[in-house]
């Protein structure tokens, strides 16, 4: 008798077991509400030219033009899901020169799209980084997008005259924040 | 679709968790226990299984997160709790899913001569899908932030660790009583891989660093390699065969084949004390057909746009110079994958011994001489990382003679809590069985880590 009501309570128990089961409510189309929204910081763009590049042959040249093409933004990727990008630039000149230098971004076409300026004072020994920030958004996103070259437009203002001896250099060095919305 | 291929990335699974049969282990009455342990002690003079009804396994498991966690329909953004899961989860946490049934099986026992010992054999096969991934961490966290936050954080590629395989086993075991003490069993596996796809060997990092020359020094060296077999024509959009077809032939030996062994004893130093081992899948499959292989490999150091003054305009290929270094490339070379081996081990102290009249009481096997039996159970699989290991207590008691129950503790990394019971009932010839683990997240499955079940139908006849 002790035996059976033994069996009986193990069986009562095992039923009870596989009976007392339940689930909370879960939403699987929750997936479709999947949107990531990462952060990249990246270079984007730096040169040095020392102040005896500025001189050959003792002639000093004033104009200092460089036109990489850029294959970034017009990716398809960028493109569906760049939504900003920052870009950010630092300029240090210890040169005794003042300076003015225009990022010009261009199309395919080479149409200017979209125009960065900068007035660089002369070195006078004490260190003057010059350091600006540039916000594409919106409007000017679409800008960016298109751009397929950037030409550097360096311009050395008047001064005391440069010689292949001169020392000092014009140092820029730019990074990029992008924002990205992929869902 | 790029949000299934995300999410597949993020959470495919392994199967590592359920390979533990805890239950079926050395649980003589159920013949599927011959797959766990070629040597297992049973008796039967024939037996075979429903077709297809033989054995139905599942098991889908997760550590570090629930279904919960991630689907949970209680208002709060999917988003917010996917950074949740990924930030409260490690590398090592893993998903699993792994599902078998078996297609047939059955065995027959040949007769010892005289001073000779009872042999057994077994056959069947079976069907098995496996999927295993370990949380790809730094690849989450960089996809859910980006590296803005990150500055001097080194992102491992290696985190990435997926696999995946269809595939069919034919085996034939053979078993064999040595003597009344001692029994030993072997069994042969041939494997027939529908699919793979796996990518377990990776390596490689990302990092940014502030830098005095840049405003970062980024550094991309990549090792990354996924090995499939038997999908890529499938990717192909002239394709357009049968795919059921396909799979059919593929399951009857027409995919790419492989051979494997288990191996196993049982041996009784007293007869109420029972030791077994076994060691069960050590076997590989050869991918030969259908094969390809898609790598990322190559280093890249990025410092952005150098413009090249008066000297045209080079210098800004930055993109292009990228996918140069690191270029997708896809291959056709063969790989082998090798199954997850699983070793096994009990000690039983059985009591209550009982003399009924339908038990033949010159035999060992506890099943039948004792009604109670408590004991411990240690499992070991291989992973592509460090092996799992689970340790296992437990009672087995026969409650009628028509009736076994095996209740069992099991502690691993998964969870300390996990209660299994099993059931295998015999009305007359009729075999029906039903294990289940982790009945305490039964409560509320979905937010259970892990769960598994085997249940299965099959004719045993014995001898009267």
């Amino acid at each position: 008798m002790k035996r059976l009501s033994f069996n009986r309570i193990l069986l009562l128990f095992i039923i009870s077991l596989f009976s007392f089961s339940c689930s909370s409510d879960l939403d699987f189309n929750q997936a479709n509400d999947l949107k990531l929204e990462p952060i990249f910081v990246a270079n984007l763009a730096y040169f040095e030219i020392p102040a005896h590049e500025f001189v050959t042959n003792g002639i000093e040249h004033n104009l200092t033009v460089g036109s990489p093409t850029v294959d970034v933004f017009n990716d398809a990727f960028f493109k569906k899901h760049l939504t900003r990008a920052d870009l950010s630039f630092e300029i240090d000149n210890t040169i005794n020169r003042g300076h003015t230098l225009d990022i010009i971004l261009q199309d395919r076409n080479n149409q200017p799209l979209y125009t960065i300026s900068f007035n660089i004072p002369a070195y006078t020994g004490v260190a003057n980084s010059i350091t600006k920030t540039e916000i594409f958004e919106n409007g000017n996103l679409d800008l960016l997008k298109s751009t397929t070259k950037m030409t550097f437009v360096l311009k050395m203002l008047a001064g005391p005259p440069l010689s292949e001896n001169s020392i000092g250099s014009f140092k820029l060095r730019s990074g990029v924040t992008a924002y990205l919305i992929v869902q | 679709m790029r949000k299934i291929i995300l999410l597949f990335i993020l959470f495919v699974s392994v199967k590592s968790i359920s390979q533990n049969k805890q239950l079926l282990y050395n649980f003589t009455s159920v013949p599927q226990s011959l797959m766990t342990n070629p040597g297992a002690d049973v008796t039967y003079k024939f037996y075979f299984g429903i077709p297809l009804l033989s054995g139905i396994s599942a098991n889908v498991g997760s550590s570090g997160f629930s279904a919960y966690d991630l689907f949970a329909d209680n208002g709060v953004d999917f988003n917010v709790k996917l950074g949740d899961v990924v930030f409260s989860t490690t590398r090592k946490d893993r998903a699993a899913i792994n599902e078998q049934i078996e297609l047939f099986t059955g065995g027959f026992r040949i007769r010892g001569g005289q001073d000779q010992y009872d042999s057994y054999v077994s056959f069947g096969m079976y069907q098995e899908f496996d999927f295993l991934s370990y949380m790809p961490k730094d690849l989450a966290i960089l996809a859910l932030d980006g590296n803005m936050d990150y500055l001097g954080k080194v992102f491992d590629l290696g985190d990435l660790n997926v696999k995946a395989e269809m595939l069919t086993v034919l085996h034939i075991g053979y078993h064999k009583n040595i003597n009344e003490r001692l029994i030993f069993g072997a069994r042969g596996k041939i494997y027939s891989s529908i699919f793979n796809a796996s990518s377990t060997k990776n390596s490689g990092y990302i990092y940014t660093i502030p830098s005095n020359v840049n405003i970062y020094e980024q550094v991309i060296y990549s090792n990354l390699q996924l090995n499939t077999s038997g999908i890529a024509k499938y990717d192909d959009e002239d394709y357009n065969g049968d795919v059921a077809k396909d799979i059919k032939n593929k399951a009857l030996f027409g995919g790419n084949l492989g051979v494997g062994f288990d191996a196993g004893l049982t041996y009784y130093p007293k007869k109420n004390i029972q030791f077994t081992a076994s060691i069960v899948d050590v076997g590989f499959i050869k991918h030969t057909k259908e094969v390809e292989n898609l790598t990322y490999k190559g280093y890249y150091k990025y410092d952005g746009i150098n413009p090249k003054f008066n000297g045209g305009n080079t210098g800004g290929d930055v993109y292009q110079q990228f996918k140069d270094a690191i270029p997708l490339d896809t291959l056709h070379t063969k790989y082998t994958t090798w199954r997850p081996a699983k070793f096994n081990s009990s000690i039983q102290y059985s009591f209550e011994e009982e003399r009924s009249t339908d038990c033949n009481c010159t035999d060992y096997n506890p099943e039948t001489s004792y009604k109670s039996a408590v004991g411990a159970q240690l499992f070991v699989l291989t992973t592509p990382r460090t092996p799992l290991i689970a340790f296992t207590t437990y009672y087995r008691r026969k409650i009628f003679n028509a009736l076994q129950m095996k209740a069992t503790y099991t502690i691993d990394s998964y969870s300390y809590k996990n209660i299994g019971l099993g059931l295998s009932s015999n009305f007359g010839p009729v075999n029906f069985y039903i294990l289940a683990d982790n009945l305490l997240e039964y409560r509320d499955v979905s937010k259970a880590n892990s769960l598994s079940f085997q249940l299965g139908l099959n004719i045993i006849f014995k001898d009267k």
